[in-house]
């Protein structure tokens, strides 16, 4: 008996151990980075990421270590853990750690912190500071990592309505939260100026900016959505499809290659190289380089040039963009890459710009 | 006489439920329709189909709705005068009438595939049954397994690198049985061996298995993804002749090897759980050990058989989720299935076949919901996401009524 409960206990502690791998620890300086609920892997911002504290290992000396989140009640613990081995910077990935970062970051003012995809002040009107929300000022030991990502989804939508056969292309997200809806609302905003050009009339299935609300998985954790909604959107006519939904739009690619009916667009990451079994339905991808922003952070705060603050990436600097076409690169008519690289060039020097896109 | 009034009355209650039902439909539906819209709704699942392609169903969106409400009050007034004697017809007409005109509302000036969201529905309702059925059999034997999504979990990881690596999606198939089999066997063990508390036996193997299958997925198949992690899915599989049928055909006959099998296990599982001398067994030593065991029934070799099945059962519902639906694993993949489906057993009453339906409404409001948001309606996606969780409740709660768990659940059983 006695044994079995010992076994059992084993068990548990095994899997906690399994769950909280990492890197090393030693004196150097530390960076420490706590994942969403897509975990290490997501081959999204998580992965970006840790590629940026990774490529900082190799290149700025320091030692990289992560631990996931596997409940929300995770990121305040994984957070207190990295701040009791003394870590000098930590970098927190996602909207949903916004409030449990500035908590972290108030107490420990020492500590310098970077969040991925979010910046303070985070309050509206009537929210509940460290509740609803983090901070109603910026806080001075914390910098927020923002990108401009629907400049980029804007160039993928205006391909999309270049490339669909059927009129129809479709976008689907994880969750309604603002950095999942900004990729939508620029790939709205990119068919809709096709559309303004070329007296088209190309569909956006799954997104509406005026009605703020779309098609939504509900998660970023089941492929098997993924698929379903891929499914769904093809019935509905769609044949390239945005997912914006980390692994979940895995499912949908999976469902493209199976079928042959569909070609998806990846996010964050290139998907023709991170996902490269899926590279034949790849059109191409949105980038919101990650890894750089946070390599950035953390040689600002290892040469002491780090400030709280925000600094948002943009298409300007290169923070986001969209992938090269790889095996789509001749099918891709020379026509629409010109079009592109020009709307490119206007996104860059300000002659165009989503809102007035849309606003139009 | 006073027979006649409760008669009246048993009469009264449901018509006027009925005609206010049909009122809402009038007032939620057809007031907020456009004159001279229509709604289209694809009866075709797609033109690859094997099935014998048909028109679309093209509906005039405001007279459509009148008729059905109109349809409906009828009904309640026939109730309230006639009475109509099968309850399951009253139900039936309302609910249809209500969905109907919900669906022209929602699809007016646009259109939606009716056929590719009944297809979807079954699929979708695919490893919440395994889940309920692995519940159900093992319950029945006053077993709680509450370990089920992390068996999932675990034999959907076994499923895809054993797929991948043998190239061969079967063998793949059956070591994901073995692993829910295994696993099972393991919580077998602990509780009736070692009379473990099942609850607590069962939230050990879900944290095992998120813990073990997510470290494998971040140091294996995330780094060797062709060697371990892409096996590519059972193929969709036509019956012939009955797959041409139009609407049903693609449906129920265009379906994966792990769709029929669901099927085929709710109707073999049925019959042996009510029809046969060891589904008797089954039942005695889920309700009264002692009494099973005074005839000379062994309690443990029932319990523990029956458990085991119940993980095989869990771990073909793990296979859908890999070899059965994208070809590899990612972490927490499962996503809740398991306990879903833990909801759909008691909702369907301990019973395969109530646990199916149970499951294929959860399918049919999931794919209507994410049809909903695709139409672009004006309720919130966050609402229609709830809406299966929702919808999955009050239909089973209002119409299913009370439901009794076997009077030895979760007990372990004491030999004297």
């Amino acid at each position: 008996m006695k044994k079995i409960f010992a076994f059992l206990s084993l068990l548990v502690v095994a899997s906690m151990l399994l769950t909280a791998c990492g890197g090393t620890t030693s004196s150097a300086f530390k960076v420490g980075q706590v994942t969403d609920l897509g975990g290490i892997d997501d081959k999204s911002f998580n992965a970006s990421a840790w590629l940026g504290v990774e490529n900082a290992q190799k290149e700025l000396g320091v030692t990289g270590k992560y631990l996931e989140s596997q409940g929300q009640s995770d990121y305040a613990k994984n957070i207190q853990q990295f701040l009791d081995e003394d870590t000098n910077l930590i970098v927190t990935v996602g909207f949903l750690l916004g409030v449990d970062t500035a908590k972290a970051a108030l107490a420990n003012p020492e500590t310098k912190f970077a969040i991925v995809d979010y910046a303070y002040p985070d309050c509206w009107p009537g929210a509940a500071v460290g509740k609803d929300c983090g901070s109603d000022k910026e806080i001075a030991n914390v910098l927020g990592l923002t990108f401009q990502t629907d400049q980029a989804a804007f160039l993928a939508g205006y391909l999309a309505a270049g490339m669909t056969k059927t009129g129809k292309v479709a976008t689907y997200g994880g969750l309604n939260i603002p950095t999942v809806t900004i990729f939508m609302k620029g790939f709205e905003a990119g068919v809709k100026y096709y559309n303004q050009q070329k007296g088209t009339n190309v569909e956006v299935l799954g997104w509406n900016t005026a009605a703020a609300d779309g098609v939504f998985a509900g998660n970023f954790e089941s492929t098997d959505d993924g698929r379903s909604l891929a499914e769904s959107f093809v019935q509905e006519g769609a044949d390239i499809i945005l997912p914006v939904a980390g692994p979940v739009g895995l499912g949908s690619a999976a469902v493209c290659k199976e079928t042959g009916n569909c070609l998806v667009i990846g996010v964050d990451a290139d998907w023709y190289e991170t996902a490269a079994e899926y590279k034949d339905v790849v059109l191409t991808s949105v980038l919101k380089k990650i890894n750089v922003a946070v390599y950035d952070a953390v040689k600002r705060a290892k040469d002491g040039t780090f400030k709280g603050g925000v600094a948002t990436y943009t298409i300007k600097d290169g923070g986001v963009d969209i992938a090269p076409y790889h095996d789509f690169d001749s099918k891709v008519s020379a026509e629409l890459k010109a079009e592109v690289e020009a709307a490119k060039k206007a996104l860059i020097d300000g002659s165009l710009t989503v809102d007035g896109v849309l606003a139009k | 006489m006073k027979t006649k009034t409760s008669f009246t009355r048993s009469r009264l209650i449901p018509g006027i439920v009925i005609i206010v039902t049909g009122l809402l439909i009038f007032l939620l539906f057809a007031i907020n329709t456009q004159p001279q819209v229509t709604s289209r709704f694809g009866m075709n699942i797609s033109a690859s189909s094997e099935a014998i392609q048909i028109p679309d169903l093209v509906v005039p969106a405001q007279t459509g709705i009148y008729v059905l409400a109109l349809v409906t009050v009828f009904f309640g007034a026939w109730q309230m005068a006639r009475g109509i004697r099968s309850t399951g017809a009253l139900i039936g007409i309302v609910a249809f009438s209500f969905v109907a005109s919900f669906l022209i509302w929602a699809t007016q000036g646009k259109s939606f595939n009716m056929v590719g969201m009944l297809s979807s529905s079954l699929v979708r309702a695919t490893p919440i049954a395994l889940a309920a059925l692995c519940g159900v059999i093992s319950e029945r034997a006053a077993v709680v397994n509450i370990g089920i999504e992390g068996t999932m979990l675990l034999s959907a990881q076994a499923a895809v690198i054993s797929a991948t690596v043998s190239h061969n999606l079967y063998v793949g198939l059956v070591v994901a049985i073995l692993t829910g089999g295994l696993v099972a066997a393991f919580h077998a063990f602990m509780v009736i061996r070692f009379k473990v508390n099942q609850i607590v036996s069962g939230v050990a193997i879900n944290i095992f298995a998120t813990g073990a299958t997510s470290f494998i997925s971040s140091r294996y198949l995330e780094k060797h993804t062709d060697l371990f992690n892409n096996s590519g899915t059972f193929p969709i599989i036509s019956i012939p002749l009955l797959s041409k049928i139009p609407i049903l055909g693609p449906v129920l006959f265009e379906n994966s090897l792990v769709v029929y099998l669901t099927m085929l296990l709710v109707v073999v599982l049925q019959v042996v759980l009510f029809y046969t001398p060891w589904g008797l067994r089954t039942r005695a030593v889920g309700e009264h050990p002692k009494a099973a065991d005074t005839l000379g029934i062994d309690v443990f070799f029932v319990r523990y058989v029956n458990v085991i099945i119940g993980g095989m059962i869990a771990g073909l519902g793990g296979a859908y989720f890999t070899i059965g639906s994208v070809g590899r694993f990612d972490e927490v993949m499962t996503a809740g299935k398991g306990f879903i489906g833990l909801a759909a057993m008691i909702f369907g009453k301990w019973n395969p076949v109530g646990a199916f339906t149970s499951s294929l409404i959860f399918g049919f409001t999931d794919s209507l919901q994410v049809k909903m948001q695709i139409l672009g309606t004006p309720i919130p996606s966050e609402f229609l996401l709830m809406a299966p969780y929702i919808v999955t409740m009050i239909v089973l709660t209002g119409i299913v009524g009370r439901a009794m768990p076997p009077a030895a659940d979760g007990e372990p059983y004491e030999k004297q």
